[in-house]
């Protein structure tokens, strides 16, 4: 195989093809900028998506959870290991993702005779104000794409942009407070996962039918996991979970 | 194989890596963080060794007040009248040093990452046996700088334990005792323990039922005492606008006391001569 490039490009395209596939339902993950720190937000029907990495640090994925768990280890050795032997702020998620993260799941795409890595994260560290805070995404491939204010965590570059632009729509124009951007999240991960049919609304989001709309926003929380988590400004070195209200779910 | 296979352990001291054993993956990484080997020393220890201190915990009505002084002395030199000897851990516990501050500081560090690193690793907090057992562990791994009289450390570890908070002292060898109403550490602490005990006993109030004012004012003076007889106890008031690390622990907050309070109360009840 490796004696024929076509054979070796059809290969990665094959597995392009095959770890889209497998991301493909995966449910988004909402990353915001406000006062307070960074909000992150998401459902997850089996095991959690959003992790406390180091000081100041979170880390999310999309994907397999056994290829979280493993990128999850690498990181947390990595960013503890540096933070005793030199100084917790020497870690930062700019250096995990360049240096332990974007190469290895490169490799790991393009080695064609391992299983792949299905597995797209997001790192988010906070800053002493909103303009200094940092998101980063590494993809399967380890590609990396950074923002600052908000950012959508999906299973393609698609599924991405249309959530971010639904997001970026909702969200206020200036940087702002929790409360506000939470019910915000909630929505667009309402609108997300389930039609405007089965919300009981019509084309154009006008509510149609409100015992649907009820039942869906019942369903949502019944079948799924909420997880919201806010990166605190005052208080880094331990994230907080933030409980979802009902009421955004209709 | 997994690209992201956890680091491999092998050739550290220990063959089996325990789950979110910080230790464990510093040892893969890093030299030993308490190195047994040959007697620098000839075992008489260094004439130069930095020790001395005042240290103090005791239970109060809002939970335990935990201080110390500022003091860090080698032989009969002052090397420094700053020193923070209360170190928080992990936001939820405190860890009060006396004995060797290159070796107590290092114990506090490695303990201060190592229940961020379980609570990261693992998805849940430690339970308070595990973290009197990790840093029993640090202590026993210390032993050999210990008896070469250079690095000793006898620290008192003050934690969560549910709705309570809890006092522990330990020895240089790792042993570790709960102080039920108090404890002291360090060479100042004779005069302090004596003074705490009459007071829990036949004081007006017990120990447990003073508030947090009078808490305060009890420690500082009671390092003001131990300050009076041992000269290792310092850094805690009089002509340096230097005052003691005081700080309090309850069921649901840490606090540092702020040097403004301290010095004022310092200024109106210690200072005071009858």
């Amino acid at each position: 195989m490796f004696d024929e490039p076509y054979r070796w490009i059809d290969a990665i395209h094959q597995r392009r093809d095959y770890i889209s596939a497998q991301l493909d339902r995966a449910t988004p993950v909402l990353a915001v900028s406000v006062d307070e720190g960074i909000v992150l937000a998401t459902f997850h029907r089996q095991t959690p998506k959003i992790f406390e990495l180091y000081d100041r640090m979170v880390l999310a994925g999309v994907g397999h959870p056994a290829d979280l768990e493993s990128v999850r280890g690498h990181l947390l050795s990595m960013a503890h290991v540096e933070g005793f032997q030199r100084s917790p702020s020497d870690v930062t998620i700019e250096r995990l993702a360049l240096f332990g993260l974007a190469p290895r799941l490169k490799g790991a795409f393009e080695d064609v005779s391992v299983p792949p890595v299905i597995l797209n994260v997001l790192l988010g560290e906070v800053g002493k104000n909103p303009t200094q805070d940092l998101l980063l995404q590494v993809s399967y491939d380890g590609n990396i794409f950074r923002s600052s204010s908000h950012t959508v965590l999906a299973a393609d570059d698609d599924s991405r942009m249309k959530t971010t632009q639904l997001l970026s729509g909702l969200l206020p124009s200036c940087p702002t407070n929790l409360s506000a951007v939470l019910p915000v999240m909630g929505r667009v991960l309402f609108e997300t996962l389930y039609s405007p049919e089965e919300r009981g609304r019509d084309e154009s989001g006008n509510l149609v039918d409100k015992d649907k709309a009820v039942e869906c926003g019942e369903k949502i929380l019944s079948e799924r996991v909420w997880e919201g988590v806010l990166l605190d400004r005052q208080n880094p070195g331990r994230i907080r979970r933030l409980p979802a209200d009902p009421g955004w779910f209709r | 194989m997994n690209p992201f296979e956890r680091a491999s352990f092998s050739g550290g001291a220990s063959p089996t890596p325990r789950p979110g054993y910080l230790p464990d993956l510093l040892r893969s990484h890093s030299p030993e963080p308490f190195p047994s080997g040959p007697s620098l020393t000839g075992g008489s220890g260094l004439a130069g060794a930095i020790h001395g201190t005042t240290i103090l915990a005791f239970h109060f009505s809002e939970g335990v007040l935990v201080a110390g002084d500022r003091r860090a002395t080698a032989s009969n030199r002052i090397m420094s009248n700053r020193v923070d000897k209360i170190l928080e851990i992990d936001g939820s516990a405190l860890l009060a040093i006396s004995g060797s501050p290159a070796m107590a500081l290092e114990m506090g560090r490695i303990l201060d990452h190592s229940l961020k690193f379980y609570r990261r690793s693992q998805l849940a907090e430690i339970s308070l046996e595990g973290k009197l057992r990790i840093l029993a562990q640090l202590l026993k791994d210390n032993l050999p700088m210990a008896v070469e009289g250079i690095g000793a450390v006898a620290p008192l570890f003050i934690a969560r334990d549910g709705e309570t908070v809890r006092i522990y002292f330990y020895d240089i060898l790792g042993a570790h005792f709960e102080g039920v109403e108090f404890s002291v550490g360090g060479s100042g602490s004779p005069e302090v323990q004596g003074i705490l005990r009459f007071l829990d006993r036949w004081g007006e109030k017990s120990l447990r039922s003073l508030t947090r004012d009078e808490a305060l004012l009890l420690s500082l003076r009671l390092l003001e005492t131990a300050s009076y007889f041992d000269s290792a106890t310092g850094g805690v008031g009089g002509q340096d606008p230097i005052y003691p690390v005081i700080r309090i622990l309850t069921p649901h907050s840490l606090d540092t006391v702020a040097d403004e309070q301290i010095a004022a109360l310092y200024r109106s009840e210690v200072m005071r001569v009858r």
